[in-house]
């Protein structure tokens, strides 16, 4: 049972600008009341020119066209009675049946499983199967090989025709940087590591698994973030599923937005506290009927199917509103966002110092694993004391660490090249023209002008399988998603852009999406871009957009 | 992606309720823990959660929300009458019956029937035994949703009495099968299963 406010002052974090003025939040721009007027976060706003943003944030959601959507639910009313009548023919054994059944003999007692439940993975998944789970067999950089397969049966089983597809572009992997490579830099380095340290350490950070690498490690992370310290952990998933429950306990109050990650939702879950879900990236005036110990507030800065940022500048002035905490997920945005790759933070120009607890991971940028939390030496103290993950869980792996040493190294700078910076203005670059090129082609791409996740709708069912399929054949590897993963009439494909994509290797994208898009009808944008528009959006371009 | 396993030993808090009334505002709803766990089964083929794009813990409670599923709702049965229509020497009172009795069969297979969902959800398998309509919006009673799939019938009703002319046949028929389709509706016949009949 955790103490109350009056409680020992490791539990909580204490915020070196001091207590929370009161300010209100009114359009966008935080006004204070003149009492306050000395506390140093409220300048730090007014300075900005009087806004929270420094730049323009341009997101969108186009809204699905009425004839789309009817046309999406014939599609998957359709595909229904088909697999109603399947499943007829499947029990009458007029087709043959693949999937496991019960054996004849269990037949009269109550049944293992419910047949429903797979309903959709037998009639709707397993016609479309081939465009997940390719097997690939060299490393996923810019480009990838793909082993070829066949189906005889209808996507039930496959055999492997022994061919490759080679050089296949790679639009799928969390690539941001490019440094999901086997050679260079960085698979020296770790090859050097490996031979020193071994493979693991087979034990816990609180026993004998804490190695001078992973204190290296950390002391990197905390500068690389500009916080005070850091802590690094062998999982993603469980940096925030085992640091949640150590932080929050019963009698907080948790304010999680609606796209969070699954991890962020079961360690709010073990811990116990009260948890309110509120609709991305809207503003929310809570009444707070019940007393709270700690309220926090639950953040991905990229929601990774949406491809959108959060608001960070207004989370932080509702977070200062409510004396909340603040807890944020970077965990695809770090090294991804910002004019240095230091995330969210960085990409807005604000102070580390305003997040009370940042969280992010080393899959997606640094090409290794792991996650990391960093935040005041108060926070991470108690952490390495109190977290599970320190406690039961083993320690990374010495290679992985080197890795992510080398990488996070070359993206300050600090290896002695400019690659890091280049390879982040590359990213940056490769996000807006695609994005760009993709709006006037006349696709419908969500999310924020920045984002390097760009998810393109498809939206009727069939298209989902057909765009996978025309794409590998053009020797493009994407990933689509569809129902139940998104809502139902959002199916999309989703590209995630890479610093190791060159204009070159985007622009056959692009030529290829573009015919794809031509074959399916995908362009369903009614708002079109004027091509010769180079600058972003803003209030004095007028007669620009053809509606 | 993480790959996550099922929910963890924790304490429930604030689940969905399935027979409370809770107001169904947008504001900060008291709608409890959504979680997305992308699982990935090797055996039988994995589903095609690359991930979710929301925390819906059940993407059937907002299926009847969603944009443009009312109107595909109405073309549906528009439809089926100009089939219905166009088989010869079938009279117009007929056919208006045979459209709300067919209507009306399919909404209770489907609505009434049919328990559970088509694909495995995160949450351990509680709606498992609950038909659609016990399912739309977690449960919640009076949501728009469920009035207008409680108002098609009866407009469907009066459009074929009309057209049969209240014929006394056609009146026993159609009024059995709207009372068919309206008394599961009933919030006080929320998860009842009379007789024992479609309980498990």
């Amino acid at each position: 049972m955790r103490p109350g406010p009056g409680g020992c002052c490791c539990r909580r974090t204490v915020r070196a600008n001091g207590c929370v003025a009161n300010g209100e939040v009114r359009n966008g721009y935080v006004r204070s009341s003149a009492a306050a007027a000395a506390a140093a976060s409220q300048i730090h706003h007014v300075t900005q020119n009087g806004g929270l943003y420094k730049r323009p944030f341009n997101e969108a959601f186009e809204e699905t066209p009425m004839l789309v959507a009817v046309l999406t639910y014939v599609g998957y009313g359709v595909l229904t009675l088909f697999g109603y009548l399947r499943d007829f023919l499947r029990h009458w054994r007029i087709e043959k049946c693949h999937h496991a059944t019960e054996r004849e003999e269990q037949k009269d007692f109550v049944s293992l499983y419910q047949d429903f439940e797979n309903f959709y993975t037998r009639n709707l998944y397993m016609r479309i199967r081939d465009n997940w789970n390719r097997p690939i067999c060299s490393v996923p950089g810019a480009r990838v090989d793909i082993m070829e397969r066949q189906s005889h049966d209808y996507n039930w089983s496959f055999k492997y025709t022994g061919n490759i597809i080679k050089g296949v572009i790679n639009m799928g992997s969390y690539n941001y940087l490019g440094f999901a490579r086997n050679t260079g830099s960085c698979q020296e380095a770790a090859a050097k590591i490996l031979e020193e340290y071994g493979v693991g350490v087979c034990s816990t950070r609180q026993e004998i698994g804490n190695l001078d690498k992973h204190e290296e490690l950390e002391e990197l992370v905390a500068r690389f973030l500009g916080v005070e310290a850091a802590m690094a952990y062998g999982m993603g998933f469980a940096t925030n599923s085992m640091n949640i429950p150590a932080l929050v306990g019963k009698g907080c109050l948790i304010l999680s937005d609606e796209l969070n990650h699954a991890s962020l939702v079961l360690g709010a879950r073990l811990s116990g506290a009260t948890i309110r879900i509120f609709k991305h990236n809207s503003e929310f005036a809570a009444e707070f009927t019940a007393v709270y110990m700690r309220i926090y507030i639950f953040f991905s800065c990229f929601a990774s199917m949406e491809g959108s940022i959060v608001r960070l500048p207004e989370v932080i002035a509702l977070k200062k509103k409510y004396k909340a905490y603040l807890y944020l997920d970077e965990a695809h945005s770090i090294g991804a966002l910002g004019p240095t790759g230091r995330g969210v933070v960085d990409y807005f120009g604000l102070d580390p110092e305003d997040v009370d607890v940042m969280m992010g991971t080393f899959t997606k940028s640094f090409g290794a694993s792991g996650g990391y939390i960093g935040g005041k030496k108060e926070l991470i103290d108690y952490l390495r004391t109190h977290s599970h993950s320190a406690v039961y869980a083993t320690s990374l792996s010495p290679p992985v660490v080197e890795q992510i040493i080398t990488s996070m190294k070359c993206i300050m700078g600090q290896d002695g090249t400019s690659l890091g910076k280049e390879c982040v203005q590359q990213l940056a670059e490769n996000t807006r023209y695609f994005r760009r090129r993709l709006k006037e082609m006349g696709f419908i791409i969500y999310g924020n002008e920045d984002s390097p996740v760009v998810p393109l709708m498809l939206y009727m069912p069939a298209k989902i399988g057909a765009f996978g399929r025309e794409m590998l054949k053009r020797n493009i590897g994407v990933v689509v998603v569809g129902f139940p993963a998104t809502p139902i009439i959002e199916s999309r494909a989703r590209f995630c852009l890479s610093a190791a994509h060159t204009k070159e290797i985007l622009d056959t994208a692009l030529k290829e999406i573009d015919e794809v898009g031509d074959l399916l009808q995908l362009k369903y944008s009614r708002h079109r871009l004027v091509p010769l528009l180079d600058r972003p959006f803003d209030e004095t371009t007028y007669e620009e957009t053809e509606d | 992606m993480a790959v996550g396993s099922r929910t963890g030993p924790g304490s429930e808090c604030q689940d969905p309720d399935w027979a409370t009334e809770r107001d169904p505002s947008p504001r900060p709803r008291a709608r409890g823990l959504t979680q997305k766990t992308p699982t990935t089964n090797s055996g039988g083929g994995s589903r095609m959660n690359v991930g979710t794009a929301h925390s819906e813990v059940n993407p059937n409670t907002r299926v009847m929300n969603s944009r443009g599923i009312w109107l595909s709702y109405v073309l549906a049965i528009g439809l089926l009458h100009v089939v219905l229509l166009s088989i010869p020497f079938v009279s117009v009172p007929v056919v208006w019956t045979l459209t709300n009795l067919i209507h009306n069969m399919g909404m209770y297979i489907f609505l009434h029937t049919v328990k559970g969902t088509p694909f495995e959800t995160p949450d351990q398998g509680k709606a498992r035994l609950l038909t659609h309509w016990e399912q739309m919006d977690y449960g919640v009673q009076f949501t728009a949703s469920r009035k207008f799939l409680t108002i098609t019938p009866i407009v469907l009703y009066f459009l074929t009495s009309f057209y049969t002319k209240y014929d006394q046949i056609h009146f026993v028929l159609n009024t059995v099968s709207l009372m068919s389709v309206l008394i599961p509706k009933l919030p006080q016949l929320h998860g009842v299963r009379i007789f024992g009949i479609n309980k498990y």
